[in-house]
């Protein structure tokens, strides 16, 4: 990500608001990107500090320098430098070689032997050459690392529009809360919110969709930290993944004096670079909606299948069962949760939310040789549907009848 | 189902414990459950244990360490622990300068023998203080900020780190230490102590804050920490920190070659200067409004690299190291620091003389191990880049010598008056290397020591 530095000076205040002064991907910055992306390939398998040096000497005298750094900063962000493999730990070198400094060029009284001599002889003490000593000397620091890996094939479209995110993503590093509302694709949103250790409340709209407040353990009980901005800057891409959504953030930048509002939404032309999650979660889910289709199709039959179109919000967890049957007339609604051959923890927090949503429109299809005593399943609201192989459609119909509401 | 109590990045948190029931005060009905700060813990451990809530939270440890420091703590150090365990172990210990209140801390987690966490204002006290605790436990001690993420049982951390590592693993620590607590109230430094639900609390300062310090926003200590526990005024424990030393002033000339480049830079950057008069409109801001118009200004961004050359050149200029060589020639029995302004140069000579080097990059043990062995003779010489500041211990050296500084004359006496100490008759000499001619010049004379010190 980005640093603080590199993202103030692209930031705009307008009455509350504050904007973004996105980079525009036009000839001009196109050739720049380009430029970077050249020489960021020539450093490859160079050391950091080449690769610094590089863009400083391309920096020149622009005035555009901080985009210039920002470009780079998402090349190497995004690529992988390492160690340079060395038979010899360098920290081990320097307290080998500095017991016998200070050493100079020419001798004197006091200093019989020369720099030179010195590095020879230890060279040969350690089995190695004068120059690999002088390589090794200070090996480890970070700017001595070799570019590895370059990272995404990068063209100055992709790099300019990830440099945009960034700079999205930037704002939020003094973002106390964020809003937002979502209005479809949910799943990912979810799954994302939950790996980046955000906290939320969330109720839904009355039509379709959830409003959201994001923010972490502490946030309640202090004026505005913007103790998670860094977790809100990390999680930002997941929203993009979204098809309908808006975005509100209280932003506190030390320099403003004003609290000022920051807003995103789903026209924004940012891109995501987080991946969508396969359409299904297990091979069981997959197998379930490819034979309801091709047993009923999209049209005929009474009900209709829909994937993971509610959310369950459940305190500080949310529950988002796998399918749903809607009756095509009087509206009656069945939800469908599949447990299949899962880790023991996963699947007892699993029950842990089907009961806390008590919904006795559920029913729960379990695996017969799943690792969960039948008992544990008892005061499950709604029904619970044993199948030894994989759910028998016909079964399953009969209780989406019996259960849905 | 029987209730648990759990920590969550700085709070606590009820499970199982119905919505409908009462906890005591300061739970909160947030998202669900029953929550709020993770401070509170101490107060609350009573009613858990009433209450049969099971009780989650401590993951702190017995430490078991023998104390190696045979030094017996002076009656006022004893004192001031006694009325720190007198106050349910929890508020500040005012001790002046030089009085030893690391020495306290260290007597408190021995005392106290848990699970210690060690809050200080800069990663140059954080070392001081992990050379400190490894020294006096001989153990293996954490540290925890940009640099290096290492947590256990006894661990340093720096006030900006601090929040992170609270937020994770503040229920390892029963005992928190806020070195120079006198930070604390800032807003969200404050937070921390919000958020660790450790009941032992010891506050270290010299200069307790005062009442309008800790208001308008800011944190009150004796909420976050408890009250002043023990105050001690030793009037002359502190007057004798200046070291004797002599300051020599080296002026070396620029080769012809810098000098050109020198004039021709300094030309640029002081025309841009003198009519643009930034120093009359932003006073001491001036350089933040340079950098500020050299995004869009084509001329200050000239000027500010020009200012950046001339600061490369100066740092860096030939007849500086041909000085560093004759000074480490001609004082080759003596144990001598040298200063620079920029690691780049720093590094340089480290590689070029074969000298211990201590940078921001330099981690901990490193640290150490070069200290310790320049404090035994083994090393010679360390090169630095302005890392050891003020307040830090640094080995006492005979001689030092500055390449380089933009140090105001109050740090200047600081650090230098810690690291040069007269021993027996010898007096301790600092070198300064000024390029004559330059703003070198004017900087050493600002970093001149005034009359009134």
């Amino acid at each position: 990500m980005l640093t603080g530095d590199l993202i103030r000076p692209r930031l705009r205040k307008r009455g509350d608001q504050i904007q973004v002064d996105w980079l525009p991907d036009n000839p001009f910055w196109r050739r720049s990107a380009q430029d970077l992306i050249t020489l960021f390939s020539q450093c490859l398998h160079q050391p950091r500090a080449q690769w610094e040096r590089a863009v400083e000497k391309y920096e020149g005298e622009r005035t555009d320098y901080i985009v210039l750094r920002g470009l780079a900063k998402v090349l190497s962000d995004a690529a992988d430098f390492t160690p340079l493999d060395m038979s010899l730990d360098p920290e081990e070198l320097r307290r080998f070689l500095f017991a016998q400094g200070p050493v100079f060029p020419q001798t004197d009284l006091f200093h019989p032997q020369s720099r030179q001599a010195v590095l020879q002889s230890s060279a040969q003490e350690l089995g190695l050459t004068p120059d690999q000593l002088e390589h090794f000397l200070f090996a480890d620091r970070p700017i001595e690392n070799i570019l590895a890996d370059l990272g995404p094939a990068w063209t100055p479209e992709t790099l300019i529009a990830r440099y945009n995110l960034e700079l999205a993503r930037g704002v939020l590093y003094w973002a106390s809360q964020l809003t937002i509302d979502i209005y479809d694709s949910y799943k990912d949103f979810w799954r994302y919110l939950k790996l980046f250790k955000l906290m939320f409340a969330a109720s839904p709209h009355p039509q379709a969709g959830y409003h959201v407040i994001l923010d972490g353990p502490i946030s309640p009980f202090v004026q505005a930290t913007t103790r998670y901005g860094r977790q809100f800057a990390a999680f930002l891409p997941a929203l993009f993944l979204c098809d309908r959504w808006q975005m509100n953030a209280e932003i506190h930048i030390p320099a403003y004096d004003a609290v000022l509002q920051y807003h995103l939404d789903n026209h924004s032309t940012l891109l995501s670079h987080f991946k969508k999650s396969g359409e299904f979660d297990s091979r069981l889910e997959a197998d379930f909606a490819a034979e309801f289709g091709s047993k009923f199709g999209e049209t005929r039959g009474h009900w209709q299948l829909a994937r993971e179109d509610e959310v369950i919000l459940l305190g500080d967890t949310v529950l988002i069962p796998d399918f749903s049957f809607t009756h095509r007339k009087d509206g009656r609604r069945a939800i469908i949760e599949i447990m299949g051959f899962w880790h023991p923890e996963y699947l007892r927090r699993k029950l842990e939310k089907v009961r806390a949503a008590n919904r006795h429109n559920l029913l729960l299809l379990v695996y017969e040789g799943v690792n969960l005593a039948k008992t544990a399943l008892k005061d499950i609201p709604g029904e619970v549907l044993y199948f030894p192989n994989k759910p028998v459609l016909k079964d399953v119909l009969e209780a989406v009848e019996r259960v849905a509401e | 189902m029987a209730s648990t109590v759990f920590f969550q990045g700085g709070t606590l948190v009820l499970n199982d414990f119905g919505a409908t029931e009462q906890p005591p005060q300061p739970f909160q009905w947030i998202k669900g459950h029953w929550r709020c700060e993770a401070y509170h813990y101490g107060a609350l451990r009573s009613w858990f244990s009433e209450n049969h809530i099971r009780d989650t939270v401590p993951r702190w440890e017995q430490l078991n360490y023998a104390l190696h420091d045979s030094r017996q703590p002076h009656a006022y150090q004893q004192a001031a622990l006694d009325a720190w365990e007198n106050a349910a172990h929890q508020g500040s210990i005012v001790l002046p300068t030089g009085a030893g209140k690391t020495f306290v801390a260290i007597h408190a987690i021995h005392r106290v023998n848990r699970s210690a966490v060690v809050v200080a204002p800069t990663i140059d006290l954080l070392h001081q203080w992990y050379a400190r605790l490894v020294n006096a436990f001989q153990t293996e001690v954490g540290v925890y900020y940009g640099g290096e993420k290492l947590v256990l049982p006894l661990t340093v951390t720096t006030y900006h780190s601090a929040s992170d590592l609270i937020a994770q693993n503040g229920n390892a620590f029963k005992l928190l230490i806020f070195d120079e607590v006198h930070h604390l109230p800032a807003p969200s430094w404050g937070e921390t102590a919000l958020m660790s639900p450790s009941p032992f609390r010891l506050g270290l300062t010299a200069t307790y804050p005062e009442e309008h310090e800790q208001a308008d926003g800011r944190w009150r200590l004796e909420d976050l920490l408890g009250p002043i526990v023990y105050t001690e005024k030793i009037d002359d424990l502190v007057g004798e920190q200046l070291a004797e030393y002599r300051t020599e002033r080296i002026r070396i000339d620029l080769t012809p070659a810098e000098r050109q480049r020198y004039d021709a830079d300094f030309a640029i950057y002081s025309n841009f200067f003198r009519s643009r008069q930034l120093q009359r409109t932003h006073g001491a801001g001036w350089l933040m409004e340079l950098m500020r118009l050299s995004a869009f200004d084509h001329e200050a961004r000239r000027a500010l690299l020009a200012r950046q050359r001339l600061q490369a050149l100066l740092s860096n200029a030939e007849g500086k190291w041909t000085v560093l060589d004759q000074l480490l020639r001609e004082y080759f029995h003596e144990q001598v620091l040298i200063f620079t302004e920029n690691n780049a140069v720093a590094y340089a000579i480290a590689r070029h003389h074969l000298i211990p080097i201590i940078t921001h990059e330099t981690k901990a043990a490193e640290r150490k191990h070069i200290l310790d062995h320049f404090q035994t003779g083994h090393y010679r010489a360390i090169v630095t880049s302005r890392v050891l500041n003020e307040g830090v211990d640094v080995p006492e050296a005979k001689v030092a010598i500055v390449l380089g500084g933009t140090a105001s004359a109050r740090e200047y006496i600081q650090r230098l008056g810690r690291v040069l100490r007269k021993v027996g008759n010898r007096q301790a000499v600092l070198f300064e290397v000024i390029a004559r001619n330059t703003v070198d010049e004017g900087k050493a004379q600002r970093r001149r020591p005034r009359k009134a010190y």
